[in-house]
């Protein structure tokens, strides 16, 4: 009998359309079981992916018009990482957003970076949680170069202690939940910003000096903009993010300078075409924070030249 | 005898086996086929309303990125006003500025006052023309947003802000 898989002898007689049957629904299973898995990764790279694409998007709307600060928040469906990669090749340098998510309580894996030209994120390596707040501002290098964001996860609290009044006006009036003033809670979630020394702080920021001291290393800033920076981000993202603004100050020096062209067509003059140029180049050779200084002076010097030239002014 | 008409047997059975595999592999192979062109299809779908809302998002703002913006050129700051000397320049380091948005083309149309025929802007007619195209590509899939666009003029032997209604519109592609 074919279907017959003992012989008379006891011996295991299994015919060969069984063993066919077998083999073939074996094969057929693992293809089955091997497909779904990896159509299920797939499908899961595609969300992350689309994720940082949308979050990427929900940037635009940050950007500033004459307001000092922005604030806004974005809730997503499952527990997050949102790593903040930066790089500076090319002429802008390029934001990297890559998400991870919890699936089947196991973070998904990807590779998969959506980059942006257009937008300078400041953040840890990677915010976790559910729920995120950006906050942007301006940052004028003397023109407006772009609006930063700082990105930070609810969970994350940012206690700023002794600030001037300046900075506590400006945090009150963001009504941002994870930024708290003049109190802390006992949490290991807790980051204690102090703007004076003494006591254990996490960041310490010297105002005066304009540096902020984080994780042993020294950031330093030139405005507020940037101190918010240097206060949420990691000091890689800072100083990749920082160098990616020169490159975008070199790039509008050299619209101004050629502007002074067109400009002078109206009777305009161009007195300060050669100091773009020279702080053009300045921004192309910027190393990093720590040179901060010298770059901020020229700046200076051209926004006072730009200032005085009322009626021709280039920005 | 018998062991030819078994030997044929087996050959029937080897041979039916063979035909079957091939049908199985052929079906997966076609329901595999299937099942990537509606992935393809729908990534493509998704990829397309990314971009929408991309140049959604972005022309309402563009206009106050430092590219575009007055600034305090023109007095003080104004919002959505695009300076046009500044537009002009970008227009001719634009390879500079490739993919920096993210969209396919950037284009600012004078509505009013009203001309009566289109003349595209080069550093040759300007200011006298009325579209300032910063790519070489037609606006087809489109998101616009009034603006005022502002430059300086001479005339009367002295310096003045000269601002006009325009369109600002971005255009992305279709994936």
């Amino acid at each position: 009998m074919a279907g017959r898989i003992a012989s008379k002898n006891g011996f295991l007689e299994i015919s060969f359309a069984w063993l066919f049957a077998l083999i073939v629904g074996a094969v057929i299973l693992f293809l089955a079981i091997y497909t779904t898995t990896k159509v299920v990764k797939t499908e899961q790279t595609t969300i992350d992916a689309e994720t940082a694409k949308r979050i990427g998007i929900l940037l635009n709307p940050l950007e500033t018009e004459f307001e000092t600060g922005k604030t806004t928040s974005i809730i997503l469906p499952s527990e997050t990482k949102i790593y903040n990669g930066c790089n500076n090749i090319g002429i802008f340098g390029r934001q990297l957003i890559r998400i991870s998510q919890k699936s089947f309580g196991k973070w998904t894996e990807t590779d998969i970076d959506v980059g942006f030209s257009n937008k300078y994120l400041f953040s840890e390596e990677y915010a976790e949680g559910k729920k995120f707040y950006l906050f942007s501002k301006p940052f004028n290098f003397p023109f407006k170069v772009s609006d930063v964001i700082y990105l930070t996860s609810s969970l994350r609290k940012y206690c700023f202690m002794s600030a001037p009044e300046k900075i506590e006006e400006e945090i009150s009036l963001l009504k941002q939940d994870n930024i708290l003033l003049n109190e802390c809670p006992d949490s290991e979630n807790a980051v204690k910003v102090c703007f004076t020394s003494g006591g254990t702080c996490d960041i310490k920021i010297n105002y005066g000096a304009k540096y902020v001291e984080k994780g042993g290393k020294i950031m330093h800033f030139s405005d507020d903009a940037l101190m918010y920076g240097a206060i949420f981000a990691d000091s890689e993202v800072y100083e990749c993010q920082l160098k990616r603004l020169m490159q975008r100050v070199e790039q509008l020096s050299l619209l101004y300078k050629d502007k002074t062209i067109l400009a002078s067509k109206t009777g305009c003059g161009s007195a300060i075409k050669s100091d773009l140029l020279a702080f053009s180049n300045m921004a192309k050779n910027f190393e990093s924070s720590a040179n901060l200084d010298s770059i901020s002076a020229t700046a200076e010097s051209i926004n006072e030249k730009n200032e005085g030239s009322s009626q021709c002014r280039l920005w | 005898m018998v062991k030819n008409k078994k030997f044929k047997g087996a050959q029937m059975k080897i041979q039916q086996m063979a035909f079957m595999l091939i049908a199985i592999t052929l079906f997966f192979v076609l329901v595999g086929i299937f099942f990537i062109v509606i992935k393809v299809s729908e990534l493509k779908g998704k990829a397309s309303a990314l971009e929408e809302e991309n140049a959604m998002l972005l022309v309402t703002k563009l206009a106050n990125s430092p590219e575009f913006s007055c600034g305090e050129s023109f007095g003080t700051g104004k919002v959505n006003c695009v300076d046009a000397d500044k537009m002009m320049i970008l227009r001719e380091n634009i390879d500079r500025y490739l993919n920096f948005w993210q969209v396919s083309n950037i284009e600012i149309r004078k509505i009013y006052p009203r001309a009566d025929k289109e003349i595209i802007c080069t550093l040759g007619n300007y200011p006298d023309c009325n579209i300032i195209r910063l790519m070489d590509k037609e606006i087809t899939m489109e998101h616009s947003n009034f603006v005022s666009l502002c430059r300086k003029d001479f005339s009367d032997g002295e310096i003045h802000d000269k601002c006009e209604i325009a369109k600002l519109m971005i255009s992305y592609e279709n994936k």
